[in-house]
Order: C-alpha cells, then sequence, then structure tokens
C-alpha cells in the first residue's frame, strides 16, 4: 500500500485545506477512501453519529501536481484510511504558504499520512516542516460499509436559498426549539418551521427552482409540501461548516423520512444525508 | 576673545539656571566681534548679538541687557551635570509628544497579558531602574519579568528609599484583577493616558480615556517579598538570537493545546518537535517537526549539542509581545536539566521568561499527566550547590540580559514566595545556603538603588552603570 501526493500550486492548496476545514466542522472522525482519480471523505451511518452520514468525492486531478497510489492488490486498487480531518486541517492551515506540500503514507510509530512543506525563508535554505498525522487502516472486510451511497427516491427535488441566508434563520430558530421542520414543493416553495407551546415560527421561500431530474417530477402535485422534522443542531452543523458558496446546492426530501443535501462546486461535491425525526 | 580665567572666578548665581539651558557656550569657542561689549573692572568682555534678544530671557522683562549677559556667563560654567538633566527632560518632553501615549498603554497591556499566560498573581516593583512586572508559576517552573525603564514612562517618580523604611515597595496584586484593565483591541483606541501610582496599600490605576472619561482603579496589594530568579545567561553555552517573528512562525505549527516542545540544536540545525508523555495517547496525537538552518538566526551559537523540553504555552506571551513590537529574541540554554532562557530589549523595556527544562534522564511514571507538567521537573531539577557564589552579590535585575547580568544560578525550585501575611515559607529548600542567598538578594536591591542616583546617559540605549564586581561579563551579542 502505498500514496504520494503532491501539491505545488498556492490556489489548489487553498482549496483543498478549505475543502478538509469543511469536513473537520462535520465530524470529528472520517474514513479516506483513495482511488487511483479520486479522493473521498466518507462518513457512514451509524448511531454514534445520530444517523447522518456523509460523502464528499474529489477528483485528485485538481488538486494534486503528482499522485501516485498503489491499492491493498491488483485488484482492490484502493485505499481506506480512518483519519482526523481536523490534524488534516490544522496541519494544511499553517502551511499556506509552502512552496511545495507533499502528503505520504508512512509508518512511524503507527501508520501515519506525513505531510511535509518547504516553507521559504529569508536565508538560502527554506525551512522544513513535518507534520505526522495517525491514521488507522481499514481492512478490506468493512470496505462494503463505504460505498457510494444511492441516491433515494425522494418526493421532491429543490433548489437551496443562499447558504448565508438558511443559516442564518436556522441559527436564530435553535434558540427556541431543538427540531425543525423543512418542506418544500415542486413548484420552488420552501418553509423552515419550528413550534413550541407558546410560538410558532415559519420562514418562506419562493422562487427556488426545482431541478429536472427527468419524468419524476410529472408525477407529483406541483404545490404538495413533502416535509421532514429533523434536528435542528445537526442542520446547523452542516450549514456552519460551509466556507465556501457552492456552485449548486440542492435539497431532495423524502416525505418523513430523510434529508439529503447535495452540494456541488467546481471539483468537489458534498452529499449530506440527515434522517428525520418522529 | 573671551577671558576664560576671569568668566571662572564668577560666582554661581541664586537663579535657576533654566533660562539658559540649551546653550552651552564653552570658554574654547571663538567669539567674533560684536558691537555689545561691557567693561567690567579692566576685563573686556564680549557677547553675542543674539544672546541679547533670545526669547527665554524675554521672560524677564526687567532684566537690563548687562544682566542677562551676565546671566549667559553664568551658563557657560555652570554644572554640566545639571545641563544634561535639563536636556534629557526636554529629550523626554519632546519625545512624548511625538508618541502617542496610547501606545504605552498597549505596551504595558500586553506586558500584563504575557504575564498572565504564566501565572496568578503579578508582582510590581517600583525600582530606579524601572517598574518591573513579574509573575511566576504554580510550579515554580517559569518566570517572567517585564522591566520598563524610565524612559518609557512621561514621569516616573519613585520617592527615594531615605524617605520611608529602607524598603522599596513590593506588591502582589491577583492577575485576575488586573488582566480585565487590560482588554487589548479597545484600550489603544480609547485611553489617551495611563497613571499608575503605589501608595499605603493601594495600587492606584488611572485611565484617561477619550471624551474626558476618567477610570480610576484601586487595587489593594498584599505586602511581598520580591520575587526574583537568577540565572547565569552568560554561562550558557548555546546561545541564539532570532529575528522577531522567526519563533513566533515556528510555534505557529504547533497547536494551541500542545504543552511541551522540544528544541534540539546541532551545529547544523535548530529543530524543534512535540513532546509526549509515554504512555497510551501519544500514539494518536499529531506529530510536528521542524527545522531551521543557523542562517536564520542573527547570532547562532553552539557550544553543546542539547535536546531541551519546555513548555510552551508559557512561552507564547513573549513571543506574541515580541512580535507585536518588532524585537529580536534571544535564547539562552545549555543541556537538558538546565533552564533556558527567552529575552526581549529595547530602549525602554526588556523582558525576560525563564523556563525550566526537563532532565534527560528522567522517565515520567504514566500516571502523571500533563495537567501541570513541570511540577515532576521542579521536583527532580538538580540543585547546583552553591559553592561558587561569593559572599554578597550584588544582582542587577531580573532581565537577565547577558550584557548586564552577572554570574548567577536558577532555583526554579527555590523561588522565595510568601503566602498570606508575609512570612517566607521556603519552597523545596534543601539547604539554607540557597535561602540565604535569596534574602541577600532583596538588600542588594536596595542598595543598588541609592547607587543609580546619579543621572542617566542621555540616549535611548539604556546603558546601565551597574555596580558590577569580579565577575566576567559575556561578550555582547
Amino acid at each position: 500500500m502505498k500514496f504520494r501526493g503532491k501539491i505545488i500550486d498556492v490556489a489548489c492548496l487553498n482549496h483543498f485545506t478549505r475543502v478538509i476545514t469543511t469536513i473537520s466542522k462535520l465530524t470529528k472522525v472520517s474514513v479516506l477512501r483513495l482511488t487511483p482519480d479520486n479522493l473521498f471523505f466518507i462518513l457512514s451511518e451509524k448511531v454514534a453519529n445520530g444517523g447522518v452520514s456523509m460523502w464528499c468525492e474529489l477528483a485528485q486531478g485538481n488538486f494534486f501536481d503528482e499522485f501516485q497510489m498503489e491499492g491493498v492488490t491488483a485488484d482492490d486498487n484502493e485505499i481506506c484510511l480512518e483519519v482526523a480531518p481536523e490534524s488534516l486541517s490544522r496541519a494544511l492551515k499553517t502551511l499556506q504558504n509552502a512552496k511545495a506540500l507533499k502528503i505520504k503514507l508512512t509508518k512511524k510509530h503507527c501508520p501515519c499520512l506525513t505531510i511535509s512543506a518547504d516553507l521559504p525563508t529569508l536565508s538560502s535554505v527554506s525551512r522544513v516542516v513535518t507534520h505526522d498525522v495517525p491514521v488507522d487502516i481499514i481492512p478490506r472486510k468493512l470496505w462494503h460499509e463505504f460505498k457510494e451511497p444511492h441516491m433515494p427516491d425522494f418526493d421532491v427535488s429543490i433548489y437551496l436559498p443562499p447558504l448565508k441566508t438558511i443559516k442564518n434563520v436556522v441559527d436564530r430558530m435553535k434558540n427556541l426549539s431543538n427540531f425543525l421542520v423543512l418542506e418544500a414543493n415542486m413548484s420552488g416553495q420552501m418553509n423552515l418551521k419550528i413550534e413550541t407551546d407558546l410560538v410558532s415560527v415559519t420562514t418562506h421561500f419562493k422562487d427556488l427552482g426545482n431541478p429536472p431530474w427527468g419524468d419524476e417530477g410529472s408525477q407529483r402535485d406541483c404545490e404538495a409540501m413533502a416535509q421532514a422534522r429533523l434536528d435542528i443542531r445537526k442542520l446547523q452543523q452542516f450549514l456552519t461548516g460551509q466556507q465556501v458558496n457552492p456552485t449548486k446546492a440542492l435539497c431532495n426530501l423524502v416525505h418523513h423520512s430523510l434529508v439529503h443535501l447535495i452540494l456541488l462546486h467546481e471539483d468537489v461535491s458534498l452529499q449530506y444525508f440527515i434522517p428525520a425525526v418522529a | 576673545m573671551v577671558n576664560t580665567g576671569a568668566l571662572s572666578r564668577l560666582p554661581s548665581p541664586a537663579l535657576p539656571p533654566h533660562i539658559c539651558s540649551g546653550c552651552e557656550f564653552g570658554p574654547h569657542k571663538r567669539v567674533r566681534k560684536y558691537d555689545i561689549g561691557i567693561t567690567s573692572g579692566n576685563k573686556q568682555f564680549y557677547f553675542p548679538k543674539y544672546m541679547t534678544t533670545a526669547p527665554f530671557l524675554e521672560q524677564h522683562a526687567s532684566l537690563a541687557a548687562g544682566k542677562r549677559r551676565y546671566l549667559h556667563s553664568i551658563s557657560s560654567i555652570y554644572s554640566t551635570e545639571q545641563m544634561r538633566r535639563q536636556m534629557k527632560q526636554h529629550y523626554l518632553d519632546v519625545l512624548h509628544s511625538c508618541l502617542q501615549s496610547g501606545n504605552c498603554v498597549k505596551a504595558f497591556g500586553r506586558a500584563v497579558h504575557a504575564l498572565a499566560r504564566l501565572g496568578d498573581e503579578l508582582w510590581l516593583d517600583p525600582l530606579a531602574k524601572g517598574l518591573a512586572l513579574r509573575s511566576v508559576n504554580s510550579a515554580h517552573s517559569a518566570y517572567s519579568c517585564f522591566l520598563f525603564s524610565p524612559l518609557f514612562f512621561h514621569k516616573y517618580n519613585l520617592r527615594s528609599a531615605t524617605e520611608k523604611s529602607a524598603e522599596a515597595i513590593k506588591c502582589k496584586l491577583l492577575m485576575k484583577s488586573i488582566l480585565p484593565l487590560f482588554r487589548l483591541p479597545s484600550i489603544e483606541r480609547t485611553v489617551e493616558r495611563f497613571e499608575i501610582s503605589i501608595e499605603e496599600d493601594l495600587v492606584k490605576m488611572k485611565f484617561f480615556c477619550k471624551h474626558g472619561i476618567v477610570k480610576t482603579h484601586n487595587l489593594r496589594f498584599q505586602e511581598s517579598d520580591a520575587l526574583q530568579a537568577v540565572f547565569s545567561s552568560h554561562l550558557c553555552p548555546n546561545v541564539l538570537k532570532a529575528p522577531a517573528k522567526l519563533l513566533s512562525d515556528m510555534v505557529m505549527h504547533f497547536p494551541v493545546s500542545q504543552e511541551e516542545i522540544t528544541l534540539s540544536i546541532s551545529a547544523a540545525k535548530v529543530s524543534l518537535r512535540n513532546y509526549f508523555e509515554r504512555g497510551n495517547g501519544h500514539m494518536k496525537l499529531m506529530h510536528t517537526e521542524m527545522s531551521l538552518h543557523p542562517d536564520e538566526f542573527h547570532y547562532f551559537q553552539v557550544g553543546v549539542d542539547s535536546d531541551i523540553t519546555f513548555c510552551l504555552k508559557e512561552l507564547r506571551g513573549l513571543l506574541t509581545f515580541a512580535e507585536s513590537h518588532c524585537l529580536p529574541v534571544s535564547v539562552y540554554f545549555g543541556a537538558a536539566g538546565k533552564p533556558v532562557c527567552f529575552s526581549i530589549e529595547d530602549m525602554v523595556l526588556e523582558a525576560t521568561v525563564v523556563l525550566a527544562t526537563l532532565m534527560e534522564t528522567e522517565s515520567r511514571a504514566p500516571s502523571q499527566h500533563t495537567a501541570t507538567p513541570l511540577n515532576t521537573t521542579t521536583s527532580r531539577c538538580e540543585v547546583e550547590a552553591p559553592q561558587d557564589r561569593s559572599g554578597v552579590e550584588q544582582v542587577a535585575s531580573s532581565q537577565g540580559s547577558p550584557i548586564l547580568a552577572p554570574r548567577l544560578s536558577l532555583y526554579p525550585s527555590q523561588i522565595d514566595l510568601p503566602c498570606g501575611q508575609g512570612d517566607p515559607i521556603r519552597t523545596h529548600a534543601p539547604s539554607p545556603a540557597p535561602s540565604l542567598v535569596c534574602s541577600l538578594l532583596f538588600k542588594a536591591l536596595s542598595q543598588a538603588e541609592d547607587a543609580a542616583l546619579d543621572p542617566k546617559v542621555l540616549v535611548g540605549v539604556s546603558d546601565e552603570e551597574d555596580v558590577m564586581e569580579e565577575e566576567p561579563q559575556s561578550p555582547p551579542l
């Protein structure tokens, strides 16, 4: 099992750092899956997480200038590691002005992702900084847990309003209640509702637009709202982590069951599943 | 031609000399011919024309021309010491009118914050050399001192030791009562002037803010013995002088929660890495290492290859301070186990942090956790036998700057900290000799104060005229 990658471009490094920082805000521990073409950050659905799951896909060619990997075997040409994204994020944040950054899978006191960078200095010799982030190798028999999730059979699919706006609304609502009802229909309308004994608050969004998935939309009544009741903290955690405005932001709702949020950037796609609570 | 002999025989006047400040007219200077000349007896005196119309003489309208000339003649023979004092005060006035007072408060506030990272108590010591702020951590393994020289202040009044009892004021304040007074982002914007005074049992801090608001804080202090760590910085085999940002750039790579780091030095490079206790848990933590080339330092001296491990948290305050003032940081250390000293200095202030380091052969019991890691260090730190000390040692100051500090040793476990009513309680003192040294330190302090009454040299470099005796001085950096 071998992996080496090198990032030279400052903008790529910046972007990579931002992606990893976003992931670190969403989860403490994540699975990193490396294939010859992509990197995936995966959080699988577990009771410990409250049922949320995450799938983030990066095309390695958009970030790395050099990328070489050898999987476990020739047939299973992949590497699955469990890593704490926060350590990675911390290591990368301080190396933003590096001339070149190398990431390698190594074995020191334990299997590690070694991030080493040459930092420019005033003198002729550049400074070398090395960070060793410990990882756990995930055995092949557990790989089935980390497959790409299927697109759910959704009732409504709608574009999200600007994330900052939703974040502000959700932050205020969090003070009032623990649960939020998200509902939307195929006419581009979305509501965020909370209800307590004393007060109920609803925020309405209109003219959002619905992504054209094909013929599924025509079978539904355009005005019928599909709704899901969520734990507001999970939604807030998702929104807080977002640092960059995505090119596209969608939400798929399965009535009373699941909220599936998809964020697309140019070279990164992030999917986040929040289960509905009763 | 001015007749020197006649001038020198003139009696000194009763009038204050400020009239003639700034116009030294030495007898060796040639006087050009003027239309004004007076005769006194059978001697002829000529004075430059500008003297008759000098503005400072115009204050005294009743003076006739002759009297003015007389005064001028006096000025040339008056004591130069007095002249220097006036010139210095004039210089200070100019200096302070150029500096914004906000800057002073900011520096002071930053110093308090840096000290707050170390300990819970602040010692305030007004000395002739300046106002010293000191702090020690609870494990007695870290000591920090910020000394603001009188030049830093617009006015620095120290009631001389002869007026009150022979002991200078030594007050100890709780850090949590001082720290909130200096909220860094807002303090430089709102505070225009700042006065600190120590009276009977109060420390009075007055903040003159914008819009005419004056905030006065009266803090009661505990009378306590002065705290001092003694450190022989010029005996250290390894000396580094790093430019202002270098060290803070280095420590930026370590997480804020990192307790201890290890600094290794060899002829080829200096490297820093984080330090973990043996035992469970260290496998899961991120390891960071970086190395620096000797060229990156202003001064690089390695006497003995060593690895020292010290607490990073306590150092960060000083590094932030150095970075904000763009001052280079000097590092003095030796082999593992010996303390390490970080110091910065400029014209008006000096700051030092002395930290204890881990002994090399120490093996930590896994149960001892990193809550206060250097507790164990302190108790196991070797005490240097004080056989090489002479009877009475004059202690320079708490700065530990290489040029000034005499040969002294650090006893981190023997810092004399009284508690409560001022009874000194010896901590970890295995023998009476170190405590004797500690009390001698205080005596030496008060003696040094009396000695320092002669005026300081005018120019900004605080060239201190310490009374140093047989100890060899270290080479200047």
